[in-house]
């Protein structure tokens, strides 16, 4: 369980690092509980870009309502991650 | 209405150019008579699809820019790195090529304008800067995604609106520089680069702002290319270099180019009174529309009431004509003999700078207003290469019933188009621009020692 979130913890930083409105000095020591609002100053726009650049890293495809109910921290989107993936099994 | 007394001036300029590294590139290539036009083997990879290879391009390498693709990899322009660290990230997400194109303008005249940061970020400055076409480049891979992939919308990502709607530049720009006055576009297809400058001077003349960041923008697309090529008014058969020549017997239509002009424009008196150099000052604007029902063929009547129109205030008298001259069969001399008409056949210069750089569409205006503005700083005529041969015979439009302008035929005012720069004293330019649906639009400028 703790592995399967770290490597979609690593995964995710290599979406993030190509999302160019987020400062790269920013990523370094990202946690779970680093917000993308707060904490990584993400403008709020850019985060349904994240969402779809998860979808095609993930292989994975969020129901709308996914979306609409993702929190900002990063744990919210590893969290939709694992329950999507299970629901797809 | 116009303030009594109320001048403008334009205290700085920027772009961009094909195949020019920079505005002083655009300058010496200019007057060294270069064409700017080459084959674009991304018009030649789809071999017998496109009628016309050559264009006027400006690629991301060329303006320092890369372009970042998605994974996996698609054309599809994700957002673009400034190599050189002009414009912010996320400024960047934001904007189309046009729009990066824009911004890097809007920099360059705000540096040469010497504007304080308070006063760029005034309420009495105001930014009106648009394009002629769509965010093609954008929409097409957005619509692609939806209709032909079967994707959500959000697969087009979030930036699909803001990077391709009709006002982008406008928008792009002042959230760059944060302006805090009128943020608008004005549109008129082919009269759209002359056209925002036109409203910028107007907002300046009234009364209503004091400076202006305005001008045109036509972003590198295959996308609004393809759509000239499909009504085949492009220039075909040529070398890239011959391949625009406005007044030739041998044109037979126009070179599609992309680029960017952008202008400082600020009130005559505060520009002095801070010791700003003044590039230019603009006498008058006037615009029409032919009023014939016609979306695409010039207007005798139109362009002769533009001109009405423009000299009514009864200061016009340039030394040089910049005209449209897009090297359409019909379009050229039409124009020609409307400047004949009104001018008379001595005493001018007829300049068509699409010559060497083709047509910008929405870019056009503003960027042979740029031109302009080098004629009056240079105090030379840009060369109108490839007009070898102008017509000996009267065009059929001369021979119909009811024709009540010049009975000469072209080669008659071959004294006004020279083939060669040419060194003279130039006070006053007006520049001229036509868009379709009939609209017309005239601007005179003149230096500001005169």
């Amino acid at each position: 369980m703790e592995n399967e979130r770290q490597e979609i913890l690593e995964g995710l930083l290599e979406v993030l690092k190509t999302v160019r409105t987020i400062d790269p000095e920013r990523l370094v020591g990202v946690t779970e509980e680093t917000d993308f609002l707060t904490d990584l100053s993400t403008p709020s726009t850019e985060l349904i870009n994240i969402a779809a650049k998860v979808e095609q890293k993930f292989d994975i495809e969020f129901e709308d309502e996914d979306i609409d109910r993702m929190g900002s921290k990063v744990k919210d989107v590893i969290d939709l991650i694992i329950m999507v993936k299970e629901r797809s099994k | 209405m116009i303030v009594a007394g109320r001048k403008v001036a334009v205290v700085g300029m920027g772009g961009a150019f094909p195949t020019c590294t920079d505005l002083d590139d655009f300058d010496k290539k200019l007057f060294a008579g270069e064409s700017l036009i080459r084959n674009w083997p991304k018009a030649a990879a789809y071999d017998k699809q496109i009628r016309s290879m050559v264009a006027g391009y400006i690629t991301e390498p060329e303006m320092n820019l890369e372009a970042i693709h998605p994974v996996p990899e698609t054309e599809y322009p994700e957002t673009y790195v400034d190599l050189l660290g002009r414009i912010p990230d996320l400024n960047l997400a934001t904007a189309d090529l046009g729009c990066v194109w824009a911004m890097l303008g809007a920099q360059e005249s705000i540096k040469m304008a010497g504007w304080s940061k308070a006063e760029v970020e005034s309420e009495q400055t105001g930014v009106v800067i648009a394009s002629g076409g769509g965010g093609n480049v954008i929409s097409r891979h957005a619509w692609h995604a939806f209709y032909e992939l079967g994707k959500k919308t959000r697969m087009a990502g979030s930036h699909t609106v803001d990077r391709a709607m009709s006002y982008r530049e406008a928008a792009n720009v002042s959230c760059l520089i944060r302006n805090k006055g009128v943020c608008e576009s004005i549109i008129s297809a082919c009269a759209t680069g002359l056209g925002n400058i036109g409203y910028a001077y107007r907002l300046i003349k009234f009364g209503l702002q004091d400076r202006a960041i305005t001008g045109g923008v036509e972003g590198t697309a295959l996308e609004t290319f393809i759509g000239f090529d499909a009504m085949q008014v492009l220039s075909k058969g040529f070398a890239p270099e011959q391949s625009s020549r406005p007044f030739d017997i041998k044109r037979n239509g126009f070179v599609c180019s992309f680029g960017a002009g952008i202008v400082a424009l600020e009130e005559y008196e505060m520009a002095k009174a801070r010791g700003a150099n003044i590039l230019g000052v603009i006498d008058e604007y006037f615009n029409n529309s032919d009023g014939d029902g016609n979306m695409f063929y010039p207007s005798y009547d139109g362009q002769k009431r533009l001109w009405k129109g423009l000299m009514a205030g009864g200061n016009i008298k340039p030394d040089v004509v910049k005209v449209h001259g897009t090297a359409t069969p019909v379009g050229d001399i039409l124009e020609l003999i409307s400047v004949v008409d009104t001018l008379g056949e001595e005493g001018y210069h007829i300049s068509a700078p699409k010559a060497q750089f083709g047509h910008m569409l929405g870019a056009a205006g503003s960027v042979e207003f740029i031109a302009s503005l080098l004629m009056l700083k240079n105090q030379k005529v840009l060369p109108c290469i490839n007009s070898d041969e102008l017509n000996p015979e009267l065009e059929n439009f001369q021979k119909k019933d009811g024709w009540e302008g010049s009975n000469k035929p072209a080669a008659a005012y071959r004294h006004l188009i020279s083939q060669e720069t040419v060194a003279k004293e130039i006070n006053q330019i007006v520049c001229l621009n036509y868009g379709f649906g009939g609209t017309n639009s005239a601007m005179s400028v003149s230096r500001d020692d005169k």
